[in-house]
């Protein structure tokens, strides 16, 4: 019995390490893998499980190969890792360290689609811009912290290229934009005369908390105060009230994203304040997706911001977002349900448009992308159903696009798309 | 005794050649032998045991040593051991980095081109200071605890571990004072010169080993011989019987401190070392379950051991970074199954802490008075059959 246990866990171990030695796809010169760079433990994994789906799918229907203008037929792989870790439960920067040594190493790897925080971006970008053959492209399809492309905190964005070229692209619209937008639309259609913003202490929350507070006296109305809330409170009934003390405030602007004891937030403001037509209540993408949210009774009513196209608008418009959804319900039993899934799949479109344009090497495609006039992604095929550019200087998109959705019976409903001013 | 010493002395003899040799190996290996290997070796190493997983093991192993000093010699339970890696990795932000941009000081540092502005102390320096002013803290925070005991002292420091990380999260704006840059960290930290000749960059994951090896090599030799000394026979004494320590002429307010201060001295050090590593450093890192992963290191590997201690931080840093992912990918891969691997980390964490705790309580390498004492009754019992 002894003995077969030990030939049977031979067997394993042996079986095991071939498969671990065989895996790799080589490093062919007309073999490209193209990977993503998102946290797939914690809350935000299925979302991004999604993404990688939607990822995959995309270059499945291509099949799995692109043509460059010079004729070169380049074979495509994909290839996912986590940049998060059990023991953080989202993402990690030491994680995020070691994937940008892998991407570099990785010799078939020519690009990244990623990463979906900020914060990791900021360790991995600055890597991949000393790679030996690179600078190596990554282009994001949720970063919307500003510093990372433009002027924002000392020292940014140079900090991020140290080889002065850029690498980094992405095809979401900025914190600046959204914050700026959800000002406007409080102003315009909700006819608000006083906020108070709160954000969540995070790279994220604080930059588009602040984004809407500068916005806002531009549009007439009045910050009545902004603090940052403590994610670890159990409850934000003396904040509330404080709120209710300086009198006159309708509207709440919360920077910040659901998992930062947004839950809680949103509860003791209708707790204190009223319900969210009394006193309205505005969130940023942050809290998109989240079907907790959604199910909360204080959430009805309030006011969403995305920065980009919602995945649901985007698909009743029909075109090539709507039959790609078809086609992954197909192979998934379920619609496309977040947006920045719709946005993943536009990220790979602009690598694939890159590749089409480069000499197949990585510096070639970052300098595609990024150099001259960069590439553009036809509206007949993109998946957000209009011509994708990022703009070669920056890497920004040059699309200013935002959505207003809002939670009605337990869904978020889109209100109306919003061009940022 | 003197037997027992020589037969411990022996084996830490053993234990450090063998140390040494995997660390030689490990750098031929990531340094020649993959470079200028087959494609298929290059892959199996970058998947399983890659340069930047080890460093960071090393990261880990300096941690684990640290709070062994402080748990595992002393026996004083700390839970909040993740703020002195904080403070470490900060005091390597303040002073390896242009964010304190009203100054321009540089002392030996090694700022990058556009970047000179802000304060640029050596890496050496650095290391010195960071673990000079953990220690400070460790002091500050051990000297309300001297009078506590198991569960008090332990939410003490739970508590301490969740000020420090909140105090650099919310340190954007003390007075207009930018202390920490909030939860957007500070970046770029100056990269390390090595030994004065060269400066490490990103992809000088081999050299930046031999450093961290180096360090970590330091504060396995002062674990031991602290161990071995008056005063970590002190700590011992305190652990197996404080008023019995105390009667014998123990000071046990000195002894304690002592175990805070060397305990969060490491701390300090594993926090540069950690900012280099990531080339930066960013307060969300710094929550509970990182003090508990480090605690678990020691309690598995075996309280009090040295080298317990390093094999269990090598263990779970590696399962927690990247083992059971690759293993994961693996098996999916080699059986066309999608089972989400990593999900299952805290299941074996627990598992394997509840599994130890039935059937090895002193941990996977125990030291020698920790098995003694954990076995004592049944001893007892055979004698008595």
């Amino acid at each position: 019995m002894n003995k077969t246990l030990k030939g049977a866990a031979l067997a394993a171990t042996a079986g095991l390490l071939l498969a671990a030695c065989g895996g790799s796809s080589g490093g062919g010169g007309k073999s490209l893998t193209i990977s993503s760079d998102l946290p797939l433990q914690g809350t935000n994994k299925d979302q991004n499980t999604e993404a990688n789906n939607a990822m995959q799918l995309y270059l499945d229907q291509i099949g799995n190969k692109v043509t460059a203008k010079d004729g070169t037929v380049y074979s495509l792989n994909f290839k996912a890792y986590d940049d998060s870790t059990a023991a953080k439960g989202s993402w990690d920067d030491a994680q995020c360290a070691k994937n940008a040594q892998d991407h570099v190493a990785n010799a078939a790897e020519i690009a990244v689609m990623g990463t979906f925080n900020s914060g990791c971006a900021k360790i991995i970008v600055p890597i991949l811009n000393q790679d030996p053959n690179g600078p190596m492209l990554m282009v994001s399809n949720a970063n919307t912290n500003p510093g990372l492309t433009k002027a924002w905190d000392p020292g940014e964005p140079q900090k991020y290229y140290p080889t002065g070229k850029r690498n980094y692209g992405r095809v979401i619209a900025t914190d600046d934009f959204q914050g700026a937008g959800g000002a406007q639309f409080a102003a315009q259609d909700l006819k608000v005369k006083k906020c108070y913003v709160l954000d969540d202490n995070s790279t994220y929350g604080m930059g588009v908390a602040k984004a809407f507070a500068d916005a806002a006296p531009g549009q007439g109305i009045t910050v009545a105060g902004m603090e940052a809330y403590d994610p670890k409170q159990p409850n934000y009934s003396a904040l509330f009230n404080k709120i209710k003390g300086i009198g006159g405030v309708d509207c709440i602007y919360v920077g910040a994203t659901y998992d930062m004891n947004g839950g809680q937030i949103v509860k003791d403001k209708v707790g204190v304040l009223g319900d969210n037509q009394q006193v309205k209540l505005i969130v940023p993408d942050g809290f998109v997706g989240y079907s907790e949210f959604d199910n909360l009774p204080e959430a009805q009513g309030a006011y969403m911001t995305f920065s980009g196209l919602a995945a649901d608008s985007l698909i009743k418009r029909g075109g090539k977002p709507a039959s790609f959804n078809d086609a992954f319900q197909k192979k998934y039993g379920h619609s496309l349900q977040n947006s920045y899934s719709i946005y993943a799949v536009a990220a790979l479109q602009v690598i694939l448009a890159g590749i089409e344009a480069s000499d197949g090497t990585r510096a070639g495609l970052t300098s595609a992308v990024l150099g001259g006039s960069g590439v553009t992604v036809p509206a007949d095929i993109s998946m957000l159903g209009k011509e994708i550019h990022l703009d070669p200087a920056t890497g920004d998109t040059t699309a200013h696009d935002m959505t207003i959705l809002t939670v009605s019976n337990n869904k978020e409903v889109t209100l109306k798309p919003w061009t940022v001013q | 005794m003197t037997g027992h010493k020589a037969i411990e002395d022996r084996s830490n003899r053993r234990w450090a050649i063998g140390f040494t040799a995997v660390a030689v190996f490990l750098f031929v290996l990531y340094h020649w032998i993959v470079p200028n290997g087959p494609s298929w070796l290059h892959d199996f190493v970058q998947g399983w045991f890659s340069n930047a997983n080890t460093n960071e093991m090393i990261v880990y192993i300096i941690m684990a040593l640290g709070l062994n000093v402080v748990v595992g010699y002393a026996g004083l339970l700390d839970l909040g051991f993740v703020a002195f890696w904080a403070i470490g990795g900060y005091v390597a932000g303040w002073l390896m980095s242009s964010f304190l941009g009203n100054f321009k000081i540089n002392i030996f540092g090694n700022p990058a081109p556009g970047l000179e502005m802000g304060i640029h102390v050596t890496f050496w320096w650095v290391l010195l200071a960071a673990g000079g002013f953990c220690a400070i803290w460790g002091i500050i925070i051990g000297a309300p605890t001297l009078r506590l005991k198991s569960d008090y002292l332990a939410l003490v420091t739970l508590g301490f571990g969740e000020i420090i990380p909140q105090v650099f999260i919310n340190g954007q704006d003390i007075n207009g004072f930018n202390l920490s840059n909030g939860n957007q960290g500070i970046t770029p930290i100056d990269p390390i010169r090595f030994f004065g000749f060269r400066n490490l960059g990103p992809f000088d994951l081999d050299y930046k080993f031999v450093i961290y090896a180096v360090i970590c090599a330091g504060m396995v030799m002062v674990s031991l011989r602290l161990r071995q000394g008056r005063l970590g026979r002190a700590w011992l004494a305190i652990r197996e019987d404080e008023l019995a320590a105390s009667m014998m002429g123990v000071p046990l307010m000195r002894t304690k401190l002592a175990a805070y201060a060397v305990g969060a001295f490491s701390g300090g050090l594993g926090g540069v070392v950690f900012a280099t590593h990531i080339n930066g450093i960013f307060a969300e890192r710094f929550n509970f379950s990182i003090s508990i992963l480090i605690l678990a290191m020691v309690v598995l590997g075996g309280m009090g051991n040295v080298w317990g201690v390093m094999v269990g931080a090598i263990v779970l840093s590696w399962i927690n970074g990247i083992g059971l992912q690759q293993f994961g990918n693996t098996v999916n891969g080699a059986f066309n199954t999608n089972i989400d691997f990593p999900s299952f980390n805290f299941l074996i964490f627990g598992s394997l802490l509840i599994l130890m705790m039935m059937f090895r309580r002193e941990g996977f390498i125990p030291e020698a008075r920790v098995r003694l004492v954990m076995h004592e009754h049944e001893d007892d019992n055979e004698e008595v059959h």
